[in-house]
This record gives C-alpha cells, structure tokens and sequence, in this order.
C-alpha cells in the first residue's frame, strides 16, 4: 500500500473514524489498530506478516526476561540473544546475498542463497533493538504485548520510518489519545507537502531526469550529467522527506506524535550539521546504539575517528547490500572526521556550498549501480562539456530549485501558513484539502513509483 | 454545531469530504484507474462507484479545471481511454512470405556509419528499460538509441491502460528509426483485451487474437522499412508467470520466424537461466558472480541488460553493419 495511492485514501478513510470510535475501548482499538497495520504490511507480501509477528514475540518475550533477571549475567546472555536474533534476521534478508556473493566471487565457490528482501525490515529490526536496549539499559519497563505489538507495527512508520524509539510511543500507547488535542491544520499541511515533495518533485526528476543520466552517463552532456546529480541529490530528498512528511500527518491525525526526521538538511554549513538535519531518527540511533557504546569520542582523537568511521560506514551498509553504500558511507566518514581534525568553521554559505557538494559527490555512489557506473558518471562531468543537454528543461531546472530554496523557508512562514489553514471553517480546509490532491496529481507524471527508502 | 480546529472529528471530516472533493475534481482521472484494473470484484466495484460520479462531475462542469490544466501541461488525453487496435494492413491471404535464398547469392548487409547511424527505438512495459538503457550505454557511433519507451504495467491487450498501437504509428514518422527493439508481454496475461472479452489467457481465441496484434504490428513496421526485435520474457521466479510466460514467448517467437528477414525474437528465458534451465537471480560474468534479476524475480538488473542488449547487438550485425 503506497502512500499516494487511491488504495491507501480509501483504506485510511475507513480506519481513521473507526480508530476514533473505538479509541476509549483500548482493547478493541488496539486489535483494530493491529489489524489495520497487518493488512498495510500483508498488501505487499502476505508472507512477511510472519516474519513481523515472529520479530514482535522474540523482542517481546527477551525484553521481560531481561527486566524480571535480577542477575547481570542472566541479563546481558538475554540481552545478546535479542540482539542477535534482530541482527541475524536482518543479516539473513538483506544481507545473505551480498556476503555470499562477495564470498563466491573471492573464492571461486557457489554459495549464492535466493532470498527476497522484506520491506521495512530495517526499520521495524532497528526499532525492536532499541526496545531491548533500552529495557537491559533500565529506561524502559518492557509494555504489554499488545501494546508493543503495536508499537512495532503502527503502518505509518512501518515500513520506511521514522525510526521511533519506544520511549516515544509507548507512552502514547498507554492510554487513550485525547479526540479534542488533535493538530489537524499540522496534519494536512504534512500530508500535503509530502504527497508534493513525492509525487510532483521526485518524480519527475526521476522520470524526467536521473534515471536516464545514471543509467547510460556516457549518452549525456557534462550539463546533463551535473544536473542530473543535482536532481538526485534533490529527487532523494523529496521522495524520503515526503514520504516521512506523510507518515507524520497520518500518524498525527490518528493522535499520535512521531519525532521530525529533515530539518533543511541542504542548509547545513558542516557534514555535521548535515546529519543532525538529514535522516535525524537513523542519524541518532547509530549515536545512541553503535558511536556511544564503541567509546563515542571519550577514549582519544585515533578511537573518535575509528567510531566514526565504523559508525558511517555500517550505516551506509544499513542502506542497502552493496559495496556501493558503504563507500557512500565511507566518504562521510572521512569528511567527518576530516572536520573533527581541522575544527573546520566555515562562514556559513561557503561551508553550505561545500558541505552541499560534498553530500552530492557522495551521493554518486549510493545512486549507481556499480563502481563502474559512478566512474562513468564522474568521468562525464568533465569531458562533455558543450554538447548539447535537452534533458536540462526549464521544469527540471526548476523542480531542482524548488527543492532546494523550500529548505531555506523560514520556520515563520510555516507557522502562518499553519495559522492560516487553522483559521478557515471545516468546509473551507476540506476544499483545500481536496484541491491540493487534485493539483499534486495532475502536475506529477503518470503512475506511482515506490519510495527509494522502501529498499533499504 | 461548531466542531472544534483540533478536534478528531474536524480531522475525520476534513480527510473525508476533502476526498470527496478531490474524487468529483478527479472524476475523469478515477474512472480510467477503474477501467484499466483487471476484471474481477474490484474493477465492477470501482466502475460502478466512478460511472455516476462521472456524470455527477460533468453536469457540475467540475471536470473542467483539471482538464483546462492538462490541456496547459500539454496532457489533454491523459484521462482519454483509447482502446483501437490501429492495424491497417490486412493479414496476408496465403501463408505468411517466407525468406527467398536464390542459389548463392547473399544480399548485402546496409551500412550504418556515424554519419548515418543505425536508429533503434526501444518500446515496451517495464521489462523494456533496462535493455534499452544498457543499449544506450553501448559506445559504437554507428548506432543510436533514438528513444527508449518504458510503461509500466502496460501492453499489447490492454490498450485501455495504455495504446501502443496508436503510439507504434507516430513512430516511424517522428523518430525514424531504422529498428524498434519491443518488450512486451509481462502485463498481458488478461483475460480480455482492449475492454472486451478474448477468451481466458492461453485459450486458443486468446493466443489467435494476440497473434494477430503481434503480427500486424511487424507487418506495419516491416512495410515502413523497419526491422523489428522482439525480446523474449525471461525465466521469472514463482509460478505465476512460469505459466504466462512461454505463452507468451511462442507467439512473439513463431511471428518472428514468420517475417524472419524483417524481424528476430531473442531469447531471453535461456539467456538467463542457470545450467539446470531453472531460475537462478545470479549469473557468472567473466568469472564473477553478477546478481541478474532484482527481487521480485522478473525485472532486469543492469548487468542482465547488458547481456540482452549484447545479443541484440548480435542479432542486429548480422542482418546490418555497423
């Protein structure tokens, strides 16, 4: 179930009233909410529903075991168990080919398992190790089953984020939302902004675009190719933050509340900068379960860099099974740790260039589809240029800069438009609502392409 | 009763009725959705719902604002359900003309130089991109790659989803393409084509009807002076298309053979299998083991197209030279 799909309208139109009615019969709106999400997660693969519940009872079961041992021992052997039962899940599906294959190819032999890849089973399996983190750490009473079956679960973040922790939601799960503390205007003017980042902004740059200039870079100008990786680096901002922008809304107008994920990350005047902006939910659970408990950058300058390098380079793998990711992911690092040497403090729109280009240059690898491919393509941003470059039309050009001049809106202006959408009557904000639907569809090319972050 | 701004119900309104709104301004965008789906309880459900709308819509002259900025972007017959079968040459009365070989004579292969390179069109449902981009990342300036056309989901039964036939005839005049390189038949297992009913997938009704789509789309081209491959569906992983699939294939193969100075079937089902000739998503290429088939067991990675765009390459040279 896509997001902006007249499926997914027609699923939420009907579970959105029902979770209301039965939202002060906590038992029965949680089977309600429970089904709802299983129904989402099964539209894809029914078969991976299993996958899910098992997921649900292994963390669950681990995480009480871990609360109830009084011995540290006992703990930490239960601890271990849930960790390496998340890990060996996520290893198996998303990582079994990619370490065979690179295995086979080393030493000659033919190993190569055929395993398809669950959607979002980053997401939930990075959720459900910080619950039993955080239960062995003592900030979390493990919850109810149902309630943390729940949490896991819960379709608007299911399957591409955000990565909330359970310190955020169970909370929320404890007692029924309140009907009259709602944020609608916040709510509709996410989900609009969202479905406009998606599907008019990321698409088409990707149809118009990207996907030409990286699948043949060498049929392209210097231009071309340029601002192909321009759109990119806008296309896969547009597409995440849209999507994450959604799942907040709808999250929201079931009475729930989801961290923020962007917060203009193409403004930021460091790399940084850049990840307290890009991904947020990721960004500090790699600071909280994988850069603190290595040592952070409390045991010296040589052991900082080690944990960055280590902490970027995993989450390039977490993006996807390729060598591809984890030199995305390498080039952070080195850049990060390049600034941490340095003490690099740039005045703010050189250190916004520079950070901006560096982002992009990275941004190479995790598009491409092979080394060789990336090459081609940095290769061809210096050796064709004056040819001409049809691809660069005036909607591109300008898809590109809408999406970066939205980042450098003022928090201000959000507010009044909030304020705004606030102050009109019900059938007033319905008819905007509508409207905007309208208009998103018809401006965005033809057919729904699935989010970039659906893969990994 | 004034319902309060942060309210539950104020939210369940807004999304409901601003649904609404939307489905009566989309009336004519929502319709064809309904049309295109295949048959069965959804499509009579989603018709049956749209129909009325429709014409609620129109009367209200409500369809008008979204029209008035299609025909602005240049998409006028976005929302248009164009179901024709555009086939002008009638079949041919006897058997099909087979290739004539008078003694030893061979007839010369056409030149193609960069100055006048061999133009190939690329065309078909989503399995038609990836060869086609690998066939434009092949760097022989005697060849270019005028177009590569992608549509999901789309074919040569459903013409309502999307009419290629319409579109295979502005080709010739528009682009000019020496060769159209055409993937089709993924999205074909249909019991109906166009909106009317052929037969259940596979029936003999079925495959004569598809036949004949096939077929006159070569014998158009062919009469253009344009030389036609058909891809063949590769080896899929599940049983579904395992079924659909080879239907599909011995009727773009046997057309193929029909017109075979004019045209070429590659085969891709066995380009792609492993020694066994069962699914396998990795091949070995050049000694390195090379993932193939991306996770839902059909579609191509681009190494698998490059492998179909080489044997293309080949069945090109030796009909042209290039």
């Amino acid at each position: 179930l896509l997001f902006p799909t007249v499926t997914f309208a027609v699923f939420f139109a009907i579970v959105l009233p029902v979770s209301w009615a039965l939202m002060r019969h906590q038992r029965a709106w949680r089977v309600w909410i429970l089904l709802a999400s299983y129904v989402f997660y099964a539209w894809w693969d029914w078969r991976f529903i299993v996958l899910l519940a098992a997921s649900t009872v292994v963390n669950h079961v681990l995480a009480v075991a871990i609360h109830r041992s009084r011995a540290v021992a006992s703990r930490k052997s239960f601890l271990a168990l849930a960790v390496a039962f998340d890990l060996g899940l996520l290893g198996y599906f998303k990582y079994a080919n990619f370490f065979l294959s690179t295995a086979d190819n080393l030493l000659g032999t033919s190993w190569i398992a055929h395993v398809v890849l669950p959607v979002g089973i980053s997401f939930y399996t990075f959720m459900a190790i910080s619950y039993v983190v955080d239960t062995y750490r003592g900030e979390l009473v493990p919850a109810s089953f149902a309630r943390f079956a729940v949490f896991q679960a819960f379709f608007p973040h299911l399957v591409a984020g955000p990565i909330v922790r359970a310190s955020e939601l169970l909370p929320q799960l404890e007692s029924p939302r309140d009907p009259r503390r709602v944020n609608v205007s916040r709510a509709f003017v996410l989900i609009v902004s969202g479905l406009f980042l998606k599907v008019v902004i990321a698409n088409h740059l990707a149809t118009h675009i990207v996907d030409d200039v990286f699948a043949a870079p060498n049929r392209h100008s210097s231009l071309e190719v340029l601002v192909g990786v321009y759109g990119y680096a806008v296309q896969i901002f547009a597409d995440f933050c849209g999507y994450t922008n959604i799942a907040i809304g709808v999250a929201l107008l079931l009475g729930f509340e989801f961290p923020q994920n962007f917060a203009s990350p193409y403004t930021a005047v460091t790399l940084q900068d850049f990840w307290r902006r890009w991904h947020m939910t990721l960004s500090r659970w790699l600071r909280d379960y994988l850069y603190i408990p290595l040592g952070g950058n409390r045991k010296g300058r040589l052991m900082t860099y080690r944990n960055l390098m280590l902490t970027m380079l995993l989450g390039g793998l977490w993006h996807g099974a390729a060598w591809t990711f984890v030199v995305w992911g390498g080039i952070h690092g080195v850049v990060l740790c390049l600034e941490r040497a340095t003490g690099w403090q740039p005045s703010k729109w050189v250190g916004r260039l520079i950070t901006f280009h560096v982002v992009c240059f990275a941004w190479i690898f995790f598009r491409a589809d092979s080394f060789a491919r990336a090459g081609d393509v940095i290769a061809r941003l210096f050796t064709a240029w004056g040819q001409p470059s049809p691809l660069v039309t005036t909607s591109v050009v300008l898809a590109i800069l809408v999406g970066i001049a939205g980042q450098y809106v003022r928090p201000g202006a959000v507010a009044a438009t909030l304020r705004g959408f606030q102050r009109l009557p019900l059938p007033a904000q319905a008819t905007a609502f509508g409207v905007s639907l309208v208009l998103i569809n018809t401006l965005g090319p033809e057919g729904v392409a699935p989010f970039i972050y659906f893969r990994f | 009763m004034r319902i309060p701004e942060n309210s539950a119900a104020r939210g369940v309104l807004v999304l409901v009725i601003g649904l609404l709104v939307a489905a009566v301004l989309q009336a004519e965008g929502l319709r064809k959705q309904a049309e295109i789906q295949p048959s069965g309880f959804q499509r009579t459900f989603a018709l049956g719902v749209t129909r009325p709308l429709v014409g609620v819509s129109r009367t209200l002259h409500l369809t008008t604002p979204r029209h008035e900025l299609q025909v602005a972007l240049g998409r006028e017959n976005e929302d248009v359900i164009d179901t024709r079968v555009h086939i002008t040459l009638p079949p041919p009365a006897g058997p099909f003309p087979q290739p004539r070989h008078t003694g030893t004579h061979v007839p010369r292969k056409p030149l193609f130089t960069s100055a006048k390179p061999l133009r190939v069109w690329v065309a078909g449902d989503s399995l038609a991109e990836v060869p086609g981009q690998a066939l434009e990342r092949v760097t022989d300036p005697a060849l270019a790659v005028v177009g590569v056309e992608s549509r999901l989901s789309t074919g040569l039964a459903r013409t309502d989803l999307y009419n290629w036939f319409t579109r295979i005839q502005e080709v010739p005049e528009q682009l000019k393409p020496d060769v159209v390189v055409f993937s089709f038949g993924a999205d074909d297992a249909h019991d109906y084509m166009g909106g009317s009913h052929v037969g259940p997938f596979g029936s003999p009704s079925w495959i004569a009807e598809y036949r004949r789509r096939v077929d006159g789309v070569t014998r158009e081209l062919n009469a253009d002076g344009i030389y036609v491959v058909w891809l063949g569906l590769p080896i899929p992983d599940g049983p579904g298309f395992k079924k659909s699939f080879p239907v599909v294939n011995a009727i773009l193969e046997s057309v193929a053979k029909k017109h075979a100075r004019h045209a070429a079937y590659v085969d891709t089902w066995h380009l792609l299998d492993d020694f066994h000739g069962r699914y396998t998503p990795y091949l070995r290429v050049h000694g390195k083991l090379t993932l193939m088939r991306l996770p839902d067991g059909v579609h191509y990675t681009a190494a698998a197209g490059d492998l179909i765009a080489a044997q293309t390459l080949q069945q090109l040279r030796s009909v042209f030279r290039f």
